[in-house]
């Protein structure tokens, strides 16, 4: 590859914009040896059927893999899998409001644990209702299924007396709310 | 550009993995939480929930339960989860979290998977049918017998009343226990009723749904 430059009016000579006549004088003979040179090249055709074929076959290749339609099983797996994964958001429930009531008269404080609060224990105490140990609690609940326990002074975990119950899974009873 | 695609749900399922984490975080040890985990993405793959998961680890922990027995009542719980989806499958029912969900506590309440299957059965709506297991646990939890549960659900399910008169049904079957009658026979009433109701219509004044959700347990 030559490092030789050629001036700009020269190259436009050599690009058919401009003659040999149209070149200031002092640039002629540099303009005659770039169409020397660019006469020389030898511009035969030349023929290697197995590289063609290769480089042919390569570039299809290329043109399949941008085909925007190919894409559409990728993406569709994709999405698949998402929905696969992400689960459904339900819509919000309505809201109802309960009142719960359990009479322990010697208990110092009453809680309410359950599905609802994570199950802590310190979440949602009772309140005594005057000098009867009646304690009690209105909460707002989402419509739906809620198991829940009292408990008292902070140890003993009660169901509820006044509500059917199942087993909780460790030898204890979960009282259940169905709104 | 596939492989980028598949890193998106794999990236998903990671931040997945990372919210079960977040809700156990501090509110059981780190085997619970490590063992609800891989119980939980492989639940969510089944199309199963994951909330009873959470919610069983987190119970039992509260109540102070060994960690053994946690973890014993957590693979209960996902079995439980795995045999409610199946029955519902075998009813006609596609998955639905919630209502897999539902099922999985009527199973716990003491109904069998034929059970569930045959309240499936009735081509109720998924809302409907997740009502519907719902109260027919809580109906078994009240010591109604399966057949007498399945019979009066069903038929209530069949008739296509409001969801809310559904979940009156507790209150009146505790009502005729109330009165005397067993548990049994106050189902079995209530079925007669919902099923005079289906061939005639709803009596006067019953034509329309309750305007609230029924009242809670107590008075």
């Amino acid at each position: 590859m030559s490092e030789h430059e050629f001036h700009p009016l020269v190259k436009q000579l050599l690009d058919g914009d401009i003659t040999l006549a149209d070149l200031p004088a002092d640039l002629r003979a540099e303009g005659e040896e770039a169409l020397r040179l660019l006469a020389a090249v030898d511009r035969s055709v030349v023929s290697v059927p197995a590289v063609t074929w290769r480089v042919m076959a390569g570039l299809e290749q290329r043109r399949r893999r941008v085909r925007p339609w190919l894409l559409a099983p990728a993406l569709a797996l994709a999405a698949a899998l998402i929905v696969w994964i992400l689960p459904a958001k339900p819509a919000a429930p309505a809201l109802v409001t309960v009142r719960f009531v359990l009479a322990a008269p010697d208990a110092h404080e009453v809680s309410l644990a359950g599905t609802f609060n994570r199950w802590d224990s310190h979440a949602t105490p009772l309140v005594r209702s005057g000098p009867t140990g009646v304690w009690t609690a209105t909460l707002t609940l989402p419509a739906g299924q809620h198991q829940y326990a009292f408990v008292v002074d902070g140890v003993r975990w009660v169901p509820d007396p006044g509500a059917p119950a199942v087993d909780d899974g460790f030898g204890r009873r979960n009282s259940v709310l169905t709104l | 550009m596939i492989a980028t695609l598949l890193v998106i749900p794999l990236t998903l399922l990671g931040m997945q993995q990372d919210s079960i984490a977040a809700r156990l975080e501090g509110r059981v040890s780190p085997g619970i939480a490590t063992l609800v985990q891989q119980l939980g993405v492989a639940a969510s793959a089944r199309g199963l929930p994951v909330d009873p998961l959470i919610q069983k680890a987190i119970e039992g922990s509260a109540k102070g339960v060994p960690a053994e027995r946690v973890a014993t009542a957590v693979r209960w719980v996902a079995m439980q989860l795995d045999t409610a989806a199946a029955a519902l499958r075998e009813g006609g029912v596609t998955t639905d979290t919630l209502v897999i969900a539902a099922g999985e506590f009527a199973i716990s309440a003491g109904l069998s998977n034929h059970d569930i299957t045959a309240l499936a059965r009735t081509g109720a709506s998924v809302s409907s049918l997740t009502v519907g297991l719902r109260v027919a646990g809580t109906l078994s939890a009240m010591g109604v017998p399966s057949a007498e549960n399945i019979g009066l659900i069903s038929a209530k399910l069949r008739s296509g009343q409001p969801t809310g008169d559904l979940l009156l049904v507790p209150a009146r079957v505790q009502a005729e226990i109330a009165r005397g009658v067993t548990p049994a026979q106050a189902a079995a009433g209530l079925e007669r009723a919902a099923a005079a109701q289906a061939r005639h219509g709803p009596p006067p004044g019953r034509g329309s749904p309750p305007p609230h959700p029924p009242a809670p347990p107590h008075p």
